[in-house]
C-alpha cells in the first residue's frame, strides 16, 4: 500500500514511524466537594510549579543557540505567573470548580478577549496564552511533554502539521524524515526540512490514520511516495535507490569547497543568501564568494517594536565580520505584499503585491529607512558592504533613496562617525517596468540583482501564493530568459555587476543558461551551494552561451525545460532522479 | 492610597516589552498597584501582564496609576519614571 504527497526535500529513507500528536486537553466539569478545596489548591500550585520547571529547562536549553526563542519562553513564564489570572483561578477553585476547569475558563476568557483585539500584537499574545494553557492542562493530567527534542532512536516523524515551536526544538540528528498531512513546497516545514536536508513529503491526507507507531515504512521524497509494509524486495530496491540518492548527494557535497570555475576556465561567483544571520547560516560564509542577498526582514518581523539603529548596526557588523573581505549585499527592508509587520500598523490593501511594499513602503515611512541607512553606513567600515533597494519600479524612486543615503552620510560625517563613502548602491529587478529600462537604470546604479521569484510573478501576472494559477507562474517562461538577457547585456555594457538572487540562481537546471546569458554571480541558500558549484565545474562557457542563445529563441516553457534538461543530461551537470 | 495621572508617551503604548518592564518593576513593591483609563471606573491589576494587555493603553491616552500599601509613594513614582522613559 502506498500514500502519496508532495516531495519538498529530496531523499529516500527507510525507518520507523513516530506519530507526533500534540496533547489534546479534556477538562472535568463536576464540582468538587468543599472539603476537597484545600487539596485542589495544593494540586493547582503543584501543577503551576511543574509547568514553570518545564519552561525553565526549555529556556536554559534555548539560551545558548536561539536567544530569540528563549525570550518567547520567558514571556510564557510571565503569563504562567500572572497574579490576576492566578487570583481568578484560585477564586473559582474556592467556589468548588475543579482546577482544570478553572484554568480552562480563566485562560479561555482572556484568550477570547485578546483574540478579538484589532491589534495584531494582542492577538499574538492570545496564541501565547493558548500555549501556556495547554502546558498547564497537560501538567495537570500528568502527561509528559511531547516534543521532538528528545528522541530515543531515529524516526520518521508523522504529524498533521509541524509548528515552528516543534521544529525549533527538534532533535535533527534523530529525524530521518518528515511526513505531514497538510503543507506544500513553500510552507514553514518545507523550508526547515530543506535547510536541514531532511527528506520530507508533505500534503499526505490520512497519513496519521494509515500509519502505525513503530511501523517500518519507506519514505521516498524524490517521487513523493510512502510505502507501508514494504516487502523484502521493495526494501532492497528502495535501499539501493536511497543509496544512489545519498551517493549523489555525497558526490555533490564534495563540491562545497570547490572553486566555481567552468571547464574552460571562467570563474563564476557563488554567493550565499542570508535571511536570519544565525550561526548556522553564517557558517556558510566559508563556502561562498560572499553574500549576494542579506534579507533584513527578520529584524522587523520577529520583534514587537522597530529595531533601533544600534541594534541593526551590531547585526550588520556581525554579518560583515563573518564574511571578512567578501562582499555582502544588504537589501533594505522588503515588507508589504505577503509580509506584514507586527510593529508597524499598515492600512489594508486589496491587492498587496501591487501595493505599498519594498522601497515604496520605506519611502512612505522615511524615518524607518533613514534608521536602516544610518546603521548600514556605519557598518560599511567593517567589510565590503553594498546596499540594494527592493521593488524598484522607476528611477525617481532610486533618486529619492540615494538622496537619503547622501543626507545620512553627510550627517554621519558631520558627527565625526566613520563610514565608507564609496559603498555601492544597487537595485533589485523584480518589477517589469525597471527590467524594460535596464539600460537607463545601469546609468544610475552601481549594480543589479534579479529577484526571479517576484519578477516571474509580475511578468506572468500570476500570484505565487495562489495554487490555482501555478500553471501560469512559469519560472522558465521565455519572457524570463529574455528579460534576464536584456538586463545582463545592459549592465555589462555599462561595466557594472549583474547577479541573480532568486530561486533560479540556485537551480541546477537553470544555471548553465544564466551563465550563458552573462550572469556569473549567483546567490542562493546554503543547501544549493555545492550543487551549483558542481554544475559550473561540469560545463564549458561556450556551450552555456550557445544554450542561452537557443533558450531565448524557444517559444514555450515546456520547450525551454526540455532543452535545459537535455543539456544537463548531456553534461551530467544536474543530479539525476 | 497614593495616585497620579499620566499620559502614555511612547508609540507602542503599554504593550509588549514596555508592559513586561512595567509588570516586572511593579512586582518589586509590596503595595497593591492599579491602573485605570482616564474617565473609566474599571481598575486593572498593575502587576498582571494580562490585565495590562487587556487594558491596552495606547500612545496619547491618559491613565491613573494608584498604589496602596507601605511603599505606595515609591511605587507610583518609580513606575511613572519608568513609563516616562519608554522610547520607541
Amino acid at each position: 500500500m502506498k500514500l502519496t504527497g508532495k516531495p519538498v526535500s529530496r531523499g529516500i529513507v527507510l525507518g520507523r514511524v513516530l506519530k507526533y500528536r500534540p496533547f489534546v486537553p479534556s477538562v472535568s466539569d463536576a464540582p468538587i466537594s468543599t472539603e476537597d478545596v484545600e487539596a485542589a489548591w495544593a494540586r493547582y500550585d503543584k501543577t503551576v510549579e511543574l509547568a514553570r520547571q518545564e519552561l525553565d529547562r526549555l529556556e536554559a536549553r534555548l539560551l545558548a543557540d536561539s536567544p530569540d526563542k528563549a525570550k518567547i519562553v520567558a514571556a510564557h513564564r510571565e503569563i504562567l505567573q500572572d497574579p490576576a489570572m492566578d487570583e481568578e483561578i484560585r477564586g473559582l477553585i474556592g467556589a468548588r470548580t475543579p482546577p482544570d476547569a478553572a484554568i480552562e475558563r480563566v485562560y479561555g476568557s482572556f484568550i477570547e478577549l485578546l483574540g478579538r483585539s484589532k491589534n495584531e500584537m494582542m492577538r499574538e499574545r492570545a496564541s501565547d496564552l493558548v500555549d501556556v494553557k495547554n502546558r498547564l492542562l497537560r501538567c495537570w493530567a500528568g502527561e509528559p511533554e511531547r516534543n521532538l527534542a528528545r528522541l530515543e532512536q531515529p524516526v520518521i516523524v508523522v504529524a498533521d502539521d509541524l509548528y515552528p515551536s516543534d521544529t525549533v526544538s527538534m532533535d535533527r540528528s534523530k529525524v530521518l524524515g518528515i511526513i505531514t498531512q497538510v503543507g506544500g513546497a513553500t510552507s514553514h516545514t518545507a523550508i526547515i526540512a530543506r535547510s536541514y536536508e531532511i527528506p520530507a513529503v508533505l500534503g499526505v491526507p490520512g497519513a496519521l490514520a494509515a500509519l502505525e507507531d513503530g511501523a517500518e515504512i519507506v519514505l521516498d521524497a524524490v517521487k513523493g511516495e510512502i510505502v507501508l509494509c514494504p516487502t523484502g524486495e521493495e526494501c532492497a530496491a528502495y535501499a539501493a535507490a536511497a543509496e544512489q540518492v545519498r551517493e549523489n548527494l555525497r558526490e555533490t557535497a564534495a563540491y562545497l569547497d570547490a572553486e566555481p570555475v567552468t571547464l574552460d576556465g571562467v570563474r563564476a561567483e557563488v554567493r550565499l543568501n542570508v535571511a536570519a544571520a544565525n550561526d548556522f547560516e553564517l557558517s556558510g560564509a566559508a563556502h561562498a564568494d560572499g553574500c549576494g542577498l542579506f534579507r533584513t526582514e527578520f529584524l522587523y518581523l520577529e520583534g514587537d517594536r522597530l529595531p533601533g539603529e544600534e541594534e541593526q548596526y551590531q547585526i550588520y557588523k556581525r554579518v560583515l565580520l563573518a564574511f571578512g573581505e567578501k562582499p555582502v549585499v544588504l537589501r533594505t527592508l522588503d515588507v508589504g505584499g505577503d509580509k506584514q509587520l507586527a510593529c508597524l500598523e499598515l492600512p489594508h490593501e486589496s491587492n498587496p503585491f501591487l501595493g505599498v511594499r519594498g522601497l515604496r513602503l520605506c519611502l512612505a515611512h522615511e524615518a524607518l529607512l533613514r534608521t536602516q541607512v544610518r546603521a548600514a553606513l556605519r557598518a560599511s567600515v567593517h567589510g565590503s558592504l553594498r546596499v540594494m533597494l527592493p521593488m524598484v519600479g522607476a528611477l525617481d524612486e532610486v533618486r529619492a533613496a540615494k538622496a537619503i543615503f547622501r543626507e545620512e552620510g553627510e550627517a554621519l560625517s558631520a558627527a565625526g562617525i566613520p563610514w565608507n563613502p564609496s559603498m555601492p548602491v544597487g537595485i533589485m529587478v523584480e518589477v517589469p517596468s525597471i527590467a524594460l529600462i535596464a539600460d537607463l537604470a545601469a546609468d544610475e546604479v552601481d549594480f543589479v540583482s534579479v529577484g526571479t521569484n517576484d519578477l516571474c510573478q509580475y511578468l506572468t501576472a500570476s500570484d505565487r501564493m495562489n495554487p490555482s494559477v501555478k500553471p501560469y507562474h512559469q519560472d522558465y517562461h521565455p519572457a524570463m530568459f529574455r528579460a534576464l538577457g536584456y538586463i545582463a547585456r545592459s549592465f555589462q555594457a555599462a561595466g557594472k555587476p549583474v547577479s541573480v538572487c532568486g530561486e533560479l540562481g540556485g537551480d541546477p537546471l537553470a544555471i548553465p543558461a544564466l551563465l550563458g546569458l552573462g550572469i556569473q554571480k549567483l546567490s542562493m541558500s546554503r543547501a544549493s551551494l555545492a550543487g551549483a558549484k558542481r554544475v559550473i565545474r561540469s560545463i564549458r562557457m561556450e556551450d552555456a552561451q550557445a544554450l542561452a542563445q537557443r533558450v531565448q529563441s524557444l517559444k514555450t516553457e515546456g520547450e525551454i525545460k526540455a532543452c535545459l534538461t537535455e543539456f544537463a543530461r548531456a553534461h551530467k551537470s544536474a543530479a539525476p532522479g | 492610597m497614593y495616585a497620579k495621572e499620566f499620559t502614555i508617551q511612547n508609540r507602542t503604548g503599554l504593550h509588549a516589552r514596555p508592559a513586561s518592564d512595567f509588570v516586572a518593576l511593579a512586582a518589586t513593591f509590596k503595595s497593591k498597584i492599579e491602573l485605570s483609563r482616564a474617565g473609566e471606573a474599571d481598575r486593572y491589576n498593575g502587576k498582571s501582564i494580562i490585565m495590562l494587555l487587556t487594558l491596552g493603553l495606547m500612545q496619547g491616552e491618559r491613565a491613573t496609576l494608584s498604589a496602596e500599601g507601605e511603599d505606595e509613594r515609591e511605587a507610583v513614582e518609580a513606575l511613572l519614571a519608568l513609563t516616562a522613559g519608554f522610547v520607541d
